[in-house]
């Protein structure tokens, strides 16, 4: 559909501010992600510190932050940091970044659009999360402490009993706000990709990148409506006196019902981790590709494997609930359900090791991280299995094992995803190439020590260790734990300071970096072939017309004619380019052509 | 190509919002959604609905407010009807008795939400007061929020901004608008009546 080209406009507050440009807002998402992603580290690195030297001053912070104590951490304190931690790792650092900054730059970019479909919305989209940071801010603030209840925020340690003060209210109503803000970016991110894809951009020309993020926009629009309603209903609990989620002697006639509440969270949560891996999935099924010069292994079967993951979300939530007492018989066919899930994972990672397998690889800083993410996904995936299994999830349920997990697909490979992105859109975003050596520095650091942690917490979580305990070693069984989880300690230190690689490389890249070029990775998709680095105001001059699909590498005859392995989207086929020797070599008649 | 004279120069982009409303609308009613999975889990927990002791809600009053609000839907879509024909007149007069009939609820609304504080049902009272207060609030905020709209439209309207060839910027809020009366009706019957 034909966009028109509108002025840029030259004001500071209009260009940078309150913009309505997709790269912009993209840019907007980015950095407000990365520094929650910094504030959520740092809150890590506290609770790690807790579980190395537990009750000692923290270093550094503890004397910023926690003067009251001489830099010690309290039991509350300790609940609170590790509720924040998750929370805003989640909704403030990964989904702004993964789905904010790479969604909103990708789309209209990959797809041959000029902007968003409702340029307006995606600038509500961004200045509605800008909000509920704010109430994330005013919960660090609030007399009683920041929101303490984990990061499922499950009642009642999230009623008023459990978690006095507006701590935790204000965080019900940042979840809620910030999944108004998700909600509008995935309404936007949904149309743009069906209204706005450039002509003859068919659906299976589209990036796999544009796949991933455009599932994730139908899971947010599904299912964040539902956490909504958790999250206000939590909210009325707290404020009004309502009793949703309250019950026992307190309540009197009638109580509410606690296990209602994780009902709705998981009908949310359970596509919520989709909604933080299937992103990075379609970045990585792209960049294997790019990176290995060859085709992407079975394009429309990776397409698909997406969709069935998608599908599947929906209907295995049960299986974080198998120890709410809930009836044998349906927690049989959640664990199958989930099960179930392995079998298009499965196909998604055949596809990228057949990406790779053979290929001529590039090992460049986004290729490396990509690999990273197959790495830790695989064992993060696997490691999901004894989860979804009932007779073995009984005994892993609520231990370090279940953190591990998680860490190694949301965290892990949701993180390396992100900066395998960050690291390949950088020069399209900034028009600056980053530093190839402090990016691998940054990368082996990364991959090695993020490993690190978080097998060390399966180990952990396989010996007993509970989660969320604040001083494990006062149990017995536990004390033998303790150089394990200070070496897992020492690994998180590590892998924190890594990233002050980045940041300088960030910076200084930003700063100082060499221009890039308009093609620096010689990839054939629109944003890189078609656009300036960074693109212009309304992206594309003239809307291009795309003839092929995104992986088009490793053609003998192309690299004999052109000289180069790739083929982009836009250009003619080989005929039109070296249409005199086809002269010379008339093509064979199709036997039975009519 | 020239001569060939585009009847609806906007169809494309009028799609494009359509499908941008369906999908919001889709949101929402999974947030609606999920407030009636709660409200169904909290009742099959209860032994007694209401509970021993406590009334139960009026039924009259409501039955009166529903009538209402679908009345004001009606009108809605008789002005977009009319809007249609070009009588941008008979729009503005029908959003006027629209937006009254939406304001009509809000207040009996209220005067419901009143009567039954006084006769004894409260938030805190059990998951019976929670769900019908919470419930119906919620709903409400969204009457006011489309009431809003509604009048901004009016507003509009009677500025003449307008016309047969732009209908689709009534539709979109009338659209809204039918949502939240749907959503009613199911409140109106599963609180009041069953």
């Amino acid at each position: 559909m034909e966009q028109h080209i509108h002025p840029e406009p030259k004001a500071f507050i209009w260009k940078y501010v309150f913009t309505v440009d997709h790269k912009i807002i993209a840019r907007q998402f980015l950095w407000t992600g990365l520094m929650f992603l910094a504030l959520g580290g740092t809150l890590a690195m506290m609770i790690r510190w807790q579980w190395a030297y537990p009750k000692t001053a923290v270093p550094v912070v503890g004397q910023l932050f926690l003067s009251q104590t001489g830099g010690a951490i309290t039991p509350p304190t300790y609940t609170s940091i590790f509720t924040m931690h998750g929370l805003i790792m989640i909704f403030w650092a990964i989904t702004p970044i993964l789905i904010g900054a790479f969604g909103n730059f990708c789309i209209p970019l990959m797809i041959g659009a000029r902007d968003m479909a409702f340029p307006k919305l995606n600038m509500y989209s961004y200045w509605t999360f800008f909000v509920s940071s704010i109430l994330v801010i005013l919960s660090f603030t609030s007399q009683l402490g920041a929101a303490s209840a984990g990061w499922t925020t499950y009642p009642p340690l999230s009623s008023n009993v459990g978690a006095p003060g507006w701590g935790q209210t204000y965080m019900a109503l940042a979840i809620f706000v910030t999944g108004v803000s998700s909600i509008m970016g995935g309404i936007n991110y949904i149309v743009t990709v069906i209204r706005y894809r450039a002509p003859g951009m068919t659906w299976f020309r589209l990036p796999l990148t544009i796949w991933g993020l455009w599932l994730t926009a139908i899971l947010n629009v599904l299912f964040v409506p539902v956490l909504g309603s958790a999250a206000l209903l939590l909210a009325l609990d707290r404020l009004a006196g309502t009793h949703f989620f309250v019950a026992g002697a307190a309540v009197g006639i009638q109580g509410g019902d606690p296990i209602l509440f994780q009902h709705l969270f998981w009908i949310f949560g359970h596509p919520e981790v989709y909604i933080l891996i299937l992103p990075v999935w379609g970045i990585v099924g792209d960049i294997l590709s790019f990176f290995s010069r060859k085709p992407a292994f079975w394009y429309k079967g990776s397409v698909f494997a997406m969709i069935a993951v998608t599908v599947l979300s929906a209907v295995v939530y049960g299986h974080h609930m198998y120890q709410t007492g809930m009836a044998p018989l349906l927690g049989l066919g959640f664990e199958m359900l989930t099960l179930a899930i392995s079998v298009p994972a499965v196909v998604l990672f055949v596809n990228w090791l057949n990406t790779i397998w053979k290929g001529s690889l590039r090992l460049q800083v986004p290729m490396l991280f990509a690999l990273g993410m197959v790495f830790v996904f695989g064992a993060g995936g696997l490691t999901g299995l004894l989860l979804g299994t009932i007779s073995t999830d009984i005994y892993l349920h609520d231990t370090m094992y279940v953190v591990g997990h998680f860490h190694l697909t949301m965290a892990a490979a949701s993180f390396l995803g992100s900066f395998a992105a960050l690291y390949f859109w950088f020069p399209k975003m900034y028009g600056k190439e980053t530093d190839e050596t402090l990016g691998k520095v940054h990368f082996w650091g990364s991959v090695i020590f993020i490993t690190l942690v978080f097998g060390g917490q399966l180990v952990a979580g396989y010996s007993g260790q509970h989660r969320r305990l604040f001083e494990p070693y006062q149990y017995t069984y536990l004390k033998h734990l303790a150089p394990l989880n200070r070496w897992t300690s020492f690994a998180a230190f590590a892998l924190g300071i890594t990233q002050l690689v980045f940041v300088f490389n960030f910076i200084k890249s930003l700063l100082m970096g060499k221009k890039a070029a308009q093609n620096p990775w010689g990839v054939p998709t629109l944003e890189w072939t078609q656009c300036s680095s960074p693109p212009a105001y309304h992206n594309f001059d003239v809307v291009p017309t795309v003839v092929r699909g995104p992986h088009e590498f490793a053609d003998p005859e192309v690299k004999k004619k052109l000289g180069r392995d790739y083929l982009d989207q836009v250009e003619p086929g080989l005929d039109a380019v070296s249409e005199s020797s086809a002269d010379e070599m008339p093509e064979p008649q199709a036997i039975g052509a009519e | 190509m020239g001569a060939v004279v585009e009847l609806r120069p906007r169809a494309k982009e009028d799609f494009t919002s359509l499908l941008g409303m369906m999908i919001a609308l889709g949101a929402w009613a999974m947030m609606f959604g999920a407030l009636f999975f709660m409200y169904a889990g909290l009742r099959s927990n209860a032994v007694s609905w209401p509970p021993p002791g406590i009334a139960r809600l009026p039924v009259a009053l409501p039955a009166v407010n529903t009538v209402v609000l679908l009345a004001s839907s009606g009108a809605i879509a008789l002005g977009i009807r009319s809007l249609r024909k070009g009588e941008r007149r008979a729009l503005s007069a029908w959003l006027a008795v629209a937006s009254v009939l939406g304001a009509t609820f809000l207040v009996l609304q209220v005067v419901v939400w009143r009567d039954v504080w006084a006769a004894g049902l409260q938030p805190s009272t059990g998951t019976y007061g929670s769900v019908f207060y919470g419930l119906t609030a919620l709903h409400a905020v969204h009457v006011a929020a489309g009431l809003l709209v509604i009048l901004l439209v009016l507003v509009r309207s009677l500025l003449g901004k307008y016309t047969e060839h732009n209908v689709m910027k009534v539709r979109l809020p009338a659209m809204f608008w039918h949502f939240v009366d749907a959503v009613w009706v199911l409140m109106f019957v599963s609180l009041y009546l069953l």
